[in-house]
């Protein structure tokens, strides 16, 4: 029977009065529904699925480069590797800090520019400009401007306060990763000030209001009532600005340094590596690497859900 | 205000003003000048022929270009149509089904792309779509999948139904309601969905470098190789290319809004 048959038969059966005449048909329509949206759901997810589950034989040594008989010996030598657990390290001191200082300074900025005056639209504007610059361009920008002959270095050199690159401290492939956080806080700012934005425009001046109408000065009425707030409206966002800065490429490959060698690079590093037997070491790395994801899409869900509850 | 406020407030202004417009006016100054060596403030010439790499026969930004294009339209278009499908069936679960369903809509978008690059690289290889443009296509459909099937599960958690049944019950069958009545009703969240897995392809470093295995070229992978060979007004021009597009989305996005909010306001 065509869909238009299909459809034609159901008007027939409204106009007869039959609705919802046929529980058993109906019923089975409806079961149809959820194996479409669970069938639609495992084929949104299913090359994930099998690149998670290649990278778990992969681990095991059944399958990939580097292949050699199902163990335990490329998780043993992953585990027992100083490097993975530095790099890992280093990955979640980046995000962190740079996930910090962004949400720190986007509070701040919306909380002080959250009025109507012209300077306010002005800052509320500008401070999304690095909200369109990709990752890689965002990095880019960090080594022009960092790097020891880069344009801070030269204002220093201008202002008489440098008088050679090397006079510029290292703040690009430098070990604390400085260059990166600094980096990662320009462009991260730009998208969880867009999301304070939204919640001051949305909840900020009405909390604020009652705050002040139950006789709380502007500075409490701001730390109990807006702060609170604003606080679980940008919870998500930073988790999920967390996640994404700790498993990013691109800006690392650009901006971090050799050693310590951060997660995503040691994993590159492991895959590309000219001794297959060393690749299989790539899939462990790969599986703590979406360890750490997963972790944070549970934070994000229990956080989105107190957003959620305190709406 | 007091004059000291006053004061503190301008150079709060200026402050984000300069951080956050300085790297792109950098990079522009990069892209329109050559022979700029340090200690120079300014460059020794102002010329355009760093964008020159975009034509004639060494053309590499320009097919990179074309390859991030074809790549990122590509991926915008099926994965608008497709997320629309998936989330519209999603969306009407309910109960532990519906919860399932999301949490594997959300794996595309959680895992890290270069933990997707390396899973997913040897069925790619296998398929024998390694190294090529329809290879790197699929890889960045996954994730880009991924986020436009989340975003129609939210636009169809608001979505009237009833505007379907009314259909249904004046003779349409499932596929006139998706072509006639849903899609014409969802056109906005689609050139959302199409802008959000454009971007997605648009940025994509990790899936490009591992399942394109250096044979497909596309901008970010141009601007990286600019990079390492020291060409900073080249990777600065490629730069400025990669950052246009998002940004002309970001400003019809911004219109968007405020035509809806003369609308509701």
């Amino acid at each position: 029977m065509s869909d238009r048959e299909n459809g034609d038969a159901a008007m027939d059966s409204r106009l007869r009065g039959n609705d919802g005449g046929h529980p058993t048909e109906a019923r089975k329509h409806g079961e149809q529904r959820r194996e479409f949206g669970l069938l639609a759901a495992i084929v949104v997810a299913s090359p994930v699925l099998v690149g998670v589950g290649y990278s778990v034989l992969g681990a095991l040594g059944v399958a990939g480069p580097g292949a050699d008989g199902l163990g335990m010996r490329h998780v043993q030598s992953v585990v027992a590797d100083g490097a993975t657990w530095r790099g890992l390290l280093w990955s979640l001191w980046i995000a962190s800090a740079s996930t910090a200082i962004a949400a720190v300074l986007a509070m701040a900025v919306a909380t002080v520019f959250r009025g109507g005056r012209v300077s306010d639209r002005l800052v509320r504007f500008m401070a999304l400009g690095p909200l369109p610059v990709p990752h890689v361009v965002a990095a880019l920008c960090g080594l022009l401007i960092f790097s020891q002959s880069g344009l801070l270095s030269r204002i220093a050199f201008a202002t008489g306060l440098h008088s050679s690159p090397a006079d510029m401290p290292a703040l690009t492939n430098d070990r604390y990763g400085i260059g990166l956080i600094l980096t990662l806080v320009w462009k991260e700012f730009a998208f969880l000030a867009l999301v304070a934005f939204s919640v001051i425009a949305r909840r900020g001046a009405a909390l604020e209001e009652t705050a002040r109408s139950l006789g709380a000065g502007a500075l409490q009425s701001f730390r109990v009532a807006v702060l609170p707030a604003l606080w679980r409206g940008l919870l998500p966002s930073i988790v999920a600005v967390f996640t994404f800065v700790a498993g990013n490429y691109e800006a690392a490959v650009l901006l971090a340094p050799s050693s310590p060698l951060a997660l995503p690079l040691l994993t590159m590093e492991r895959f590309t590596d000219s001794a297959l037997g060393v690749r299989g070491e790539a899939f462990v790395l790969v599986l703590l690497a979406m360890v750490v994801s997963i972790a944070g899409v549970a934070a994000h869900e229990w956080a989105a859900g107190r957003a959620e509850a305190g709406d | 205000m007091t004059p000291a406020r006053r004061a503190a407030r301008t150079g709060l202004v200026s402050v984000i003003a300069v951080t956050a417009l300085l790297p792109l006016a950098f990079l522009i100054a990069l892209s329109v000048s050559a022979e700029w060596f340090y200690p120079s403030l300014l460059p020794r010439r102002w010329t355009v022929e760093n964008w020159n790499v975009l034509r004639g026969e060494s053309a590499a930004i320009g097919r990179a270009l074309s390859m991030s294009v074809a790549l990122a339209l590509g991926t915008g278009g099926i994965t608008a149509i497709a997320g629309l499908v998936a989330g519209r069936e999603i969306a009407r679960l309910d109960g532990w089904r519906r919860r399932i369903a999301v949490a594997l809509a959300f794996l595309p978008v959680a895992v890290p792309p270069l933990a997707l690059s390396i899973g997913l690289q040897y069925s790619v290889l296998r398929a024998g779509f390694g190294g090529r443009l329809g290879g790197v296509l699929f890889a960045h459909i996954v994730p880009a999948l991924g986020y436009t099937t989340i975003f129609f599960i939210g636009i169809f958690a608001v979505f009237d139904w009833k505007v379907e049944d009314e259909a249904r019950s004046l003779g349409a069958g499932p596929r006139d309601v998706l072509i006639r009545v849903t899609i014409p009703l969802l056109r906005r969240p689609l050139v959302e969905a199409f802008a959000l897995g454009f971007l997605v392809s648009w940025a994509q470093v990790p899936l490009t470098l591992l399942i394109g295995q250096g044979l497909v070229s596309t901008l970010p992978l141009e601007l990286m190789s600019y990079v390492s060979a020291g060409q900073d007004h080249l990777a600065a021009t490629a730069g400025l290319i990669l950052t246009i597009p998002p940004m002309v989305l970001l400003v019809m996005a911004g219109l968007a809004v405020r035509r809806l909010r003369v609308v509701v306001p």
